[in-house]
């Protein structure tokens, strides 16, 4: 047996063919182009805005692009402008990667004037144009394992607020409505017409011009309905009270948080706030009844005494705010899955810094933290988003979504905090180049089926199995060359030492096999990895496979019928016929075309016993008998619309019969 | 925002609505007025859209059509010559939770208040307008109006009127922001009750003009139509009036029309004989004024009394040393 199957099966290196990698700090050589990662341009660090804006987290390259969009001259004119922003950019972004943290304003501020000091008066004034463009402040966030419950968070204040608005300017408006009703009722009443309240009502500058005591007596007494009732304006009290008492929406006085570090404690306290919110719900409901005057007490009465928590209706209860879980590492599934299956308005998001764990066979598993989301998947109506924290900022619609979605929600993210000294967006953007942790969406409300559910994110290279790049080196004589290399879970794991025992350096050799790893220096290696780290790795393309096939379904297959078969259009005319007004059939009997009728009046005014109108206001022949022939034909001469029929004269004896049938003629 | 619970209660307690339920008074109009087809249609169309008297309101201007709120069972504001727009947007900026329909002369609407009509169809707010066209002034006894047809004898053009009449139809059509333009005639009730409907449905202002009749300063003026069903031309189209076999056996004269072609539809506004029918021009995505506004916050009366407070110290002369 040669050494490398050896070590492939047993993971045991025998000999100087091979040697263990501990210690040697070697990471993918896909890695070497991004050894200075703040002088790159990427999502991070992000900004989370200031208020309530549009778009409440924002990557500063992006604001930075916008603001040289707006004030940048175009062309050459510009391209100092252009460039003196971008440094102050990339320090600003050094600055935050070693953990400065801050808010963009001041950040700016002091990177601005280092480089306004080597730039000189022109880039010192074109810096201060940026300045007074660059309208949007906040708190700047690097990508670090506090990056997603810190983004999550702050989405998560932005949909609270939109709900908050809504139902808090709901509740004023009754508020100002209820009141309204109450002044009215005083100012009706004896002691709103009295004297005193006449005073009160006039500014003090003219308060003696006036005799209060006489306009009292000269104000009638209103009309319609004296007062309220007794009853009502207690009801209308107490609503008043729980309504401007509620803790839920921008209250002025305690409000309730609902943000939670622990299940357990996220649940309980919603269950415990349920009858406050059942109050709150009731209290609104009878105050709408209430500004509307459709409060039946006889009716509604009962209702409302007997309404309680089991009263709400789902879509009430989703004027609420939604309880946010920020659980730092996923080591409760059972407890996250129960949480999320129990109709709770949840949003729970987890990190997790593992995507794979050692188990007793030393057998690379997929840890607890990236299956949570596709378990959760499959609970069916649980919005679920899974994405590394390096491509937060990509999948922050889906974010949004999620905590906009009525019911439970997981945000399942991988942080990328691992002792490998490796910057974790590096490692967070390994672990989803290398399907290690893939980004999805899956939104319950989106659709009947997975292909509008589900949703892969900016996963790169989304057709292919694994990822594959143009990586290039040089060799031990300085020889360049390139290749196309897959990136893979194993070429992921090599960097985390705690995995270092899967894999094995190829000490000599001619080296153009095994996986190409980089040490601190720079140097090349090649690194085998053991059948156990495969094994792994086919996992993992696996589950990612089984991932873009739900994705595919998106596709219309190629065989299949167009989805919509343009539907016929309606007949203009349908076919079916009227039946014919009964009268009609018999010519002898007077008739109206009812439905042709404008309510004229012309032929009620003739005769209202003869004619009259329907429930639709119009004429029909009421009663033939009640009036003479002559009528009849008179007010089908004055019809406009003509369609009034006069029939056959039922008196042989009325006087005039022969002129008045000749009249008729025109009109059968 | 109404709550699931109340929407419930307001389900369960639903009164239905009769007709009668709209009426109010007896209509002065003359007998043969066709505003007395155009109230009965719209006592109709509350009943079947069940629309809550109180929250609905009929605004007018000044003339026989502008009568039409004192008969009907609703909120009513009868104002002052050409302002029924301007104070129908007024309604809906403060109250945008309540249905506001307005019933305008042709006098009323395209002489005094025809800068307030252009305007009007800029902002689109959520109104349903009628213009009861009769070509006369009728309430101050035959003058003639901008629609009246050139050579109108009447009580101000003695000799016959000088101008060419102006169509309603077509300056609608080309103002900004314009979202739905139809015309119907009062003797035809139900293609009346039909685009009125299409119309209250339509989200944004819907202007509606009525070729109405006035049997006492017009008499038989509308006969020759009247008598002729070929001289009207009814629009139809899936989107637009779909017609019943009665109306379709009796005006053959029809033409299809998408009601989403603006050119089409100035074209067909143009052509005034045979009368055109139907609705000619819709889009439903043109933004409201009142959307645009945020219109319908509430006032606390504190407010609304600091807000009079304010206006009024405009226009206040202050005595020197007097308190403010
Ligand atoms: C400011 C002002 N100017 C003039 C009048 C007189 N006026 C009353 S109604 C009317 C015309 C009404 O015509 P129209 O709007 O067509 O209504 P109709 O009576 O024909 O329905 C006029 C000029 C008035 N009331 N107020
Ligand atoms: S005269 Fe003709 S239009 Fe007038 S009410 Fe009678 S049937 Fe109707
Ligand atoms: S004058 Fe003309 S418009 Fe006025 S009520 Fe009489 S018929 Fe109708
Ligand atoms: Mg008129």
């Amino acid at each position: 047996m040669t050494a490398r199957t050896l070590f492939r099966t047993t993971g045991r290196i025998d000999g100087a063919e091979l040697a263990p990698i501990d210690g040697l700090a070697l990471r993918p050589a896909l890695f070497a182009r991004f050894h200075d990662l703040p002088a790159l341009r990427y999502d991070y660090p992000l900004v989370l805005v200031d208020g309530t804006p549009e778009e409440p987290v924002r990557s500063l390259s992006r604001i930075v692009d916008g603001v040289l969009r707006d004030v940048a001259p175009r062309g050459l004119e510009g391209e100092r402008m252009r460039r003196a922003v971008l440094r102050v950019e990339r320090d600003l972004r050094r600055g935050i990667a070693h953990g400065a943290g801050g808010r963009l304003g001041a950040r700016w501020d002091e990177a601005a004037a280092q480089v306004a000091e080597r730039g000189g008066a022109a880039v010192r004034q074109e810096l201060a144009t940026i300045r007074a463009a660059l309208t949007v402040d906040g708190e700047l966030l690097d990508c670090d394992a506090t990056a997603a419950p810190r983004v999550v968070t702050h989405l998560w204040v932005a949909t609270y607020a939109a709900k908050a608005r809504a139902m808090r300017g709901a509740i004023d408006g009754l508020v100002a409505r209820l009141e309204d009703l109450v002044r009215a009722d005083r100012l009706r009443s004896e002691e709103g017409r009295g004297a005193d309240a006449l005073r009160s009502g006039i500014g003090t500058a003219h308060r003696d011009a006036f005799d209060f005591d006489v306009m009292a007596r000269l104000l009638a007494r209103p009309s319609g309905p004296s007062g309220m009732h007794p009853e009502r304006r207690r009801r209308i009290a107490d609503v008043l009270v729980t309504l401007r008492a509620q803790h839920f929406f921008l209250a002025a006085a305690d409000p309730y948080s609902f943000v939670f570090d622990r299940i357990d404690t996220a649940l309980a306290t919603f269950r415990r706030r349920l009858p406050d919110a059942a109050a709150l719900v009731r209290a609104i409901a009878i105050a709408e009844l209430e500004v509307r005057g459709h409060y039946v007490e006889a009716v509604h009465d009962a209702h409302f005494a007997r309404f309680d928590e089991r009263s709400l209706a789902a879509e009430d209860l989703a004027r609420f705010p939604d309880y946010l879980v920020r659980v730092a590492g996923p080591a409760n599934r059972a407890e996250i899955i129960g949480a999320l299956s129990s109709g709770v308005p949840l949003k729970i998001v987890t990190t997790t810094n593992d995507v794979v764990e050692e188990t007793a066979t030393a057998e690379p598993a997929p840890s607890l933290g990236a299956q949570l989301a596709t378990t959760a998947m499959g609970l069916g109506d649980v919005f679920v988003v899974q994405t590394p924290s390096a491509s937060l900022f990509r999948m922050r619609h889906a974010l949004r979504a999620a905590l906009a979605f009525r019911g439970p929600a997981l945000v399942s993210t991988y942080g990328g905090a691992v002792a490998t000294g490796l910057p974790p967006y590096l490692v967070s953007a390994a672990a989803l180049e290398s399907r290690a942790f893939p980004a999805f969406s899956y939104d319950p409300g989106a659709g009947a089926d997975w292909a509008h559910r589900f949703a892969l994110g900016p996963n790169p290279q989304p057709e292919a199995t694994w990822p594959e790049h143009e990586v290039a080196w040089a060799d031990g004589e300085l020889r360049r060359s390139t290749a196309r290399l897959a990136f893979t879970l194993a070429d992921f794991l090599l960097a985390d030492p705690r995995h270092a025992s899967h894999y094995a350096r190829i000490a000599s050799g001619d080296g153009d096999d095994g996986l190409p790893a980089l040490d601190p220096d720079g140097r090349l290696h090649r690194v085998l990895a053991d059948d156990r780290m495969r094994g792994a790795a086919r996992r993992c393309a696996e589950t990612w496979d089984r991932l873009r096939e739900l994705d595919a379904l998106k596709r219309p297959a190629a065989a299949a019928p167009a989805a919509t078969a343009t539907a016929a259009p309606a007949p203009a005319v349908e076919a079916a016929s009227e039946p014919a007004p009964a009268a009609a059939a018999s010519s002898d009997e007077p008739w109206i075309e009812t439905p042709r009728c404008t309510t004229c009046n012309e032929c009620t005014t003739i005769n209202n016993r003869m004619f009259a109108y329907n429930e639709n206001k119009q004429a029909y022949v009421k009663d033939a008998t009640a009036g003479t022939y002559r009528q009849l034909v008179e007010a089908a001469e004055s019809c406009q619309v003509a369609i009034i029929h006069p029939g056959k004269p039922r008196d042989p004896n009325e006087p005039g019969l022969d002129e008045l049938i000749a009249r008729a003629e025109a009109f059968r | 925002m109404t709550m699931e619970v109340t929407r419930c209660l307001l389900q369960a307690s639903d009164e239905r609505h009769e007709l009668g339920d709209y009426e109010q008074g007896v209509p002065r109009w003359c007998n043969g007025c066709g505003d007395n087809g155009i109230l009965t249609t719209m006592q109709r169309l509350c009943r079947d859209n069940d629309l809550a008297p109180e929250r609905t309101v009929f605004v007018s201007g000044i003339g026989c059509s502008s009568r039409l709120p004192h008969y009907m069972h609703t909120y009513g504001f009868h104002g002052t010559h050409g302002r029924a727009l301007p104070i129908a947007e007024g309604v809906k900026m403060a109250r945008p939770d309540l249905t506001v329909f307005v019933s305008t002369g042709d006098g009323d609407c395209l002489s005094i208040g025809a800068a307030h009509w252009i305007h009007a169809l800029r902002y689109n707010m959520d109104l349903t307008v009628l213009l009861h066209d009769n070509r006369i002034y009728g309430l101050t006894k035959k003058q003639a109006s901008p629609t009246s047809p050139l050579g109108t004898k009447s009580n101000t053009t003695p000799q016959g009127s000088y101008l060419e009449a102006l169509n309603p139809l077509t300056v609608t059509l080309g103002v900004a922001n314009v979202s739905f333009v139809a015309q119907a005639v009062d003797w035809i009730p139900e293609l009346l009750y039909d685009i009125l409907t299409a119309a209250y449905r339509h989200r944004g202002l819907s202007f509606v003009r009525i070729v109405q009749r006035c049997p006492e300063f017009m008499p038989g003026f509308f006969d020759p139509w009247m008598q002729d069903p070929r001289r009207t031309l009814i629009l139809r189209h899936a989107s637009g009036l779909t017609l019943s076999p009665a109306i379709a056996k009796t005006y053959t004269n029809q033409l299809e029309h998408d009601p989403s072609d603006i050119h089409r539809a100035r074209e067909i506004a143009s052509d005034e004989e045979p009368i055109p029918v139907g609705i000619l021009y819709r889009d439903d995505d043109v933004p409201c004024y009142e959307d645009v506004r945020h219109a319908g916050a509430v006032r606390t009366a504190e407010q609304v009394r600091r807000g009079l407070a304010a206006e009024l110290d405009r226009f206040t002369i202050w005595p020197d040393g007097a308190e403010r």
